[in-house]
């Protein structure tokens, strides 16, 4: 087996134990990109003579001489990010950015950027000035977004780990799509200095896309600087929360997310409880408003009327209705924020986790990202944000973790925690992959056919 | 249905206030936008958050200081 096929965490140790040649991974990185990216588009722009002299230069640390992919959105030093667009309508230079900093003192190597949405716009992935990037286990399916490429590397085994970055479910969602552990860190816990809107957003972080939770801890870690030690949840509190964002979903998704919570709990010795949490609508459409008008800076009419006709027809008719959005909305969802973040402190002080499915169907075809629902069809954005949205809202962390198969595509099943415990998300996303024998973050697409990744 | 909002103005009408040109394929986009916007901001700006205020310079990375 290559030792590409390893886990971040094993090629990690394999490299500082001698056992692998950095320099032969890096090789072997590329030449799969090269031979399986054509069908995935999940790398849009790679350099070989950048990364061997990454790696010529990496420091000891913990990811040494691993390769990693990084999302579209924040400069490298000899590449500006693109946003997966056409046209930013913000500055864009090469640059150092916080997350690439991070990356190449843990000792990383950076062999390409991600594939991305179009300006991030999308929880489907299926609009890019690339083209779109496509889902490991069915190259018609939306592989997610907007972190698009990063998950499709990490699904298709080019790459064990990918940066991405979530404003309303960036992470989450390709997680989902890719079955990938993806982690919506805490707001603010993980560097974002570089991004165009790192000092103007308020939901937006980066954080790991992974194949395990032992991965993603790992790439967290080394993202923040810090050591997330791994722990056992004692006795957690789970609580569930009756309504849209848990049964207006598709019946096998539901299923899976019920019997994932039943296994954390007899695993960890829990307990599940019914959780009231009222307004999630209003909060969800809080954040999307917040999401959109915070980039209006940037924005005047004259640049609108001069958009660069490669921008999508989508993209350049969202850009301007966002400057129609009533001023009014925008005040109120900040004091929605207030309101919900209120309740939550409150939540918390009876549960540990909030669970609920990070998606309500698997990934839709890319040409129609429409999703089956109980209350009927409707657009895969529409669907999706509806359990996405509370994290950014208020900044607590949230992680989306494997959880089974429907029409053999991936379920994605989500868990939250109170700002600052991030690492109880791991720790519980751990104890869910013993209680379930690891075989949802073993299981790989036929594309990506290897031996499960090993630690 | 005759709106007597003139609801359906409102893109068009919030266009030419701004000096913002749209060609016919944005304007459908917006137009579907509208749609899918519309319900739930309104929804929003009907709840009353009277003593709500929002949190000045609130510190995302932790709880609210007032709950």
């Amino acid at each position: 087996m290559s030792a590409l096929d390893l886990s971040l965490r094993g090629q990690a140790a394999a490299i500082a134990a001698g056992e692998a040649d950095p320099a032969e991974l890096l090789e072997e990185a590329l030449g799969r990109i090269e031979a399986r990216n054509p069908a995935l588009n999940a790398v849009v722009a790679s350099f070989p003579e950048r990364s061997r002299e990454m790696l010529a230069a990496a420091p000891p640390g913990p990811l040494h001489g691993v390769p990693v992919v990084f999302k579209d959105e924040w400069p490298l030093p000899w590449r500006a990010q693109r946003f997966g667009a056409a046209e930013m309508l913000a500055p864009s230079a090469p640059g150092e950015s916080g997350p690439y900093r991070a990356l190449r003192d843990a000792g990383a190597v950076i062999v390409g950027v991600g594939n991305m949405h179009e300006l991030g716009a999308g929880s489907t992935g299926n609009v890019s000035v690339y083209g779109p990037a496509r889902n490991p286990w069915d190259t018609e399916r939306c592989p997610g977004g907007s972190s698009s490429g990063p998950a499709a590397a990490v699904a298709g085994g080019l790459v064990a780990g990918a940066v991405g970055s979530d404003g309303v479910g960036s992470i989450r969602f390709p997680a989902a799509y890719c079955g990938l552990t993806g982690l919506k860190p805490t707001f603010g816990r993980l560097p974002m200095a570089g991004h165009h809107m790192a000092d103007t957003s308020t939901t937006i972080v980066s954080g790991p896309l992974c194949a395990d939770a032992a991965d993603a801890r790992l790439l967290g870690s080394a993202l923040a600087g810090e050591s997330w030690e791994a722990g056992e949840p004692r006795r957690p509190r789970i609580g569930i929360v009756r309504g849209e964002v848990s049964e207006d979903v598709a019946p096998a998704v539901g299923a899976a997310c019920e019997e994932a919570i039943e296994a954390l709990r007899a695993e960890t010795g829990g307990e599940v409880r019914e959780i009231e949490l009222a307004d999630l609508g209003p909060a969800t459409m809080a954040t999307v408003l917040i999401a959109n008008v915070e980039g209006l800076g940037n924005v005047t009419p004259a640049k609108l009327n001069a958009l660069d006709p490669e921008l999508s027809p989508i993209a350049r008719g969202v850009l301007k209705f966002r400057s129609l959005l009533p001023a009014a909305a925008g005040v109120k969802s900040y004091a929605m924020r207030t309101l919900m973040r209120r309740r939550l402190a409150e939540l918390f002080a009876e549960v540990d986790l909030i669970a609920w499915p990070t998606v309500p169907a698997v990934a839709p075809p890319l040409q129609a990202p429409l999703i089956e629902l109980p209350s009927g069809t409707v657009t895969a954005d529409s669907g999706n944000v509806r359990g996405a949205a509370l994290a950014n809202l208020t900044g607590i962390p949230a992680i989306s973790v494997p959880g089974g198969l429907s029409e053999g595509l991936p379920i994605g099943r989500q868990l939250q925690a109170a700002w600052g415990r991030d690492e109880l998300l791991l720790d519980a996303a751990e104890a869910l992959e013993r209680a379930t024998d690891r075989r949802w973050v073993e299981a790989r697409p036929s594309l990506a056919a290897t031996e499960p990744a090993q630690a | 249905m005759d709106d007597p909002n003139h609801a359906d103005e409102l893109v068009p009408a919030g266009l030419r206030a701004l000096g913002i040109e749209a060609d016919e394929i944005e304007l459908a986009v917006m137009s579907a936008a509208k749609e899918l916007f519309w319900p739930p901001l309104l929804e929003l700006l009907e709840i009353d958050l009277a003593g709500v205020d929002p949190e000045p310079n609130a510190d995302l990375s932790r709880p609210p200081e007032r709950v």
